[in-house]
């Protein structure tokens, strides 16, 4: 089953996602732009290592976690795509085993 | 150190924008802090675009816009210092105000820590979905219908029909319906987790909500309507509601009608109402009481939205949930109020302006009760199982949270300490308000007594680098 579709058109801004290119739209956040592309989770989750749901896109859940820029730990649904953004998923939420 | 601005508003949703620029507009000089790149909240999000001439289609949402134009233009008029991309991690008890900045520059984004002392404070900081723990809400595919709406409005994200399911009750996932029927688009089916019975038990407050708020209700009249045209499947009180499947989400299984069911789905959008976010005022101390019709904590705040300490005020939601139309009226009250504060108006001219704007909030209210009724919580028992995770950061389970309960863990922290709920990166965001109402349920106390989790600073994760890098600000 398909995920989600795009309405209209927009600017594309280009950005790399795990080491591929991935065109995402000018003016939307990370977080859209994966789901967009199919991405259905973006970090693993330490406690269970299920991969983690991104659950409210507004900030408050941290199951959007990733790597952008070489900052880790980044909130992909608050930070806006920028041409050539380097993206990287799989990161680990939470602190599981210790 | 660069001298204290008059006032900081937190936020740049409906509330906080109107605060900012009231504010301004009574001579104050004001500090504007919001974590997104545009103004306009959650529920204007994207204004300036879907407002604009925008190609990607999303005019056709614009009616759930009333009254972003002018708020928006009212910012780019003022001379008030607003900052997008800020996210606020510290207030001190002296309101210094702390906060990671995002900038563009060259060809990449640069963040870094910025410090400003406010002599008075209005945080606006709104509200979010809350959280209705069930097996399986933490696969990936399960989403807030808030989280659909925002992909919506950002990325003109609609969910492919054939495999979408929506799940819960309220306004929000009404005008959610009516948003991506505007674009084409309606769910599989829709599964009304409301107990039987509510629109009984809230029928009594119907007159009053009408002469108080006719708009909003009419409004809310037509939303049911067309949620019933939408031509989705409706199970009715439905229970038992779990979600299944390996990597991600790909089937549902519920009860209603007293039947089970199951139905392939891949994207489910889970909506419960919304719920005031408390970590600023949590943080700064402030007082908070619990209201039972909502079964969440709100700040106490006199009818103007000033706090327990007199130098702050919350506007909008994060109040107590009222909606977008009176956040605007809560934000100017603040600020009115705020400049009375200050010095910029006498008693008497504050009030001039401010009585009238009660008066039509304590009106609007009439309608709020009963929505309030009408869509009470659905009971965290309906669905929760022992192994559902309340802490979708640690894994922590209902079972988890009942036996340190048992063990003698009597309040929130204390079911931290024993089990990590509450531990992970969204610092109890999402835990906090079920925890709460598990540990009232379990102990006979009241959630007021059992109180909340503590909430201390950085509110969001920075990193060392950035303190490392901070330079004090001339």
């Amino acid at each position: 089953m398909t995920w989600f579709l795009r309405t209209g058109s927009g600017e594309v801004v280009r950005v790399m996602v795990d080491g591929a290119p991935l065109e995402a739209r000018a003016g939307e956040s990370v977080a859209t732009a994966l789901l967009a592309a199919g991405h259905r989770s973006f970090a693993r989750n330490a406690a269970s290592g299920a991969p983690n749901g991104t659950y409210c896109l507004i900030g408050q859940c941290f199951g959007c976690l990733c790597t952008i820029d070489g900052r880790p730990q980044s909130q992909a649904c608050l930070t806006p795509v920028a041409e050539g953004m380097v993206v990287e998923t799989g990161e680990q939420v939470g602190t599981g085993d210790d | 150190m660069t001298e204290a601005v008059d006032l900081a508003v937190i936020g740049a949703g409906p509330a906080g924008l109107a605060a900012a620029t009231t504010a301004a507009a009574h001579g104050l000089t004001v500090l504007l802090l919001d974590e997104q790149a545009a103004p306009g909240g959650q529920v204007w999000r994207q204004a300036e675009r879907i407002l604009g001439a925008d190609p990607s289609g999303l005019g056709k949402i614009a009616a759930s816009y009333g009254g972003a134009r002018e708020a928006v233009a009212a910012l780019r008029r003022s001379a008030l210092d607003y900052r997008p991309g800020a996210t606020v991690f510290d207030v001190s008890p002296e309101l210094q105000v702390s906060w990671l900045q995002r900038e563009a520059e060259g060809g990449g984004t640069r963040h870094a820590i910025h410090e400003r002392a406010a002599k008075g404070l209005i945080l606006a900081t709104g509200a979010m979905e809350r959280p209705l723990p069930f097996p399986g809400w933490t696969l990936p595919g399960v989403m807030g219908v808030g989280a659909l709406q925002t992909a919506l409005k950002v990325g003109g994200l609609r969910p492919d029909s054939d495999g979408l399911v929506l799940a819960g009750q309220g306004p929000l996932l009404l005008l959610y319906l009516a948003q991506i029927a505007a674009l084409g688009g309606r769910p599989a089916a829709i599964l009304d987790l409301a107990p039987p019975g509510r629109m009984g038990t809230a029928l009594a407050g119907l007159p009053q909500a009408l002469f108080g708020d006719p708009r909003t209700m009419i409004r809310g009249f037509g939303l049911l309507l067309r949620r019933a045209l939408s031509g989705a499947r409706i199970y009715r009180g439905v229970t038992r509601l779990s979600a299944g499947g390996e990597e991600s989400l790909e089937r549902l299984s519920f009860e209603s009608g007293g039947r089970t069911h199951e139905r392939a789905c891949s994207l489910l959008g889970v909506h419960d109402g919304v719920i005031p976010s408390t970590q600023m005022s949590r943080l700064l101390g402030l007082d908070h009481r619990w209201h039972a019709e909502r079964q969440c904590f709100e700040p106490l705040c006199d009818p103007d939205g000033r706090s327990s300490d007199a130098r702050v005020w919350i506007a909008g939601d994060g109040a107590g949930v009222e909606g977008a139309d009176l956040a605007t009226l809560r934000g100017t009250l603040a600020a009115l109020k705020a400049a009375e504060h200050l010095g910029r108006l006498s008693a008497a001219e504050s009030e001039a302006a401010a009585a009238p704007l009660r008066a039509r909030r304590a009106r609007q209210q009439q309608a709020r009760a009963f929505l309030d009724r009408l869509y009470a919580p659905v009971p965290l028992e309906n669905h929760l199982t022992d192994d559902t995770p309340i802490c979708r950061c640690e894994g922590v389970t209902a079972a988890a949270v009942r036996q340190a309960v048992e063990q003698g863990a009597g309040g929130p922290n204390r079911v931290k300490t024993f089990t990590r709920c509450g531990m992970g990166p969204c610092q109890g965001r999402f835990c906090g308000p079920s925890l709460v109402r598990l540990i009232a349920a379990q102990t006979g106390q009241p959630p007021d007594e059992t109180g909340a989790l503590r909430i201390r600073p950085p509110l969001k994760p920075i990193l060392l680098g950035d303190y490392l890098e901070a330079e004090p600000e001339p």
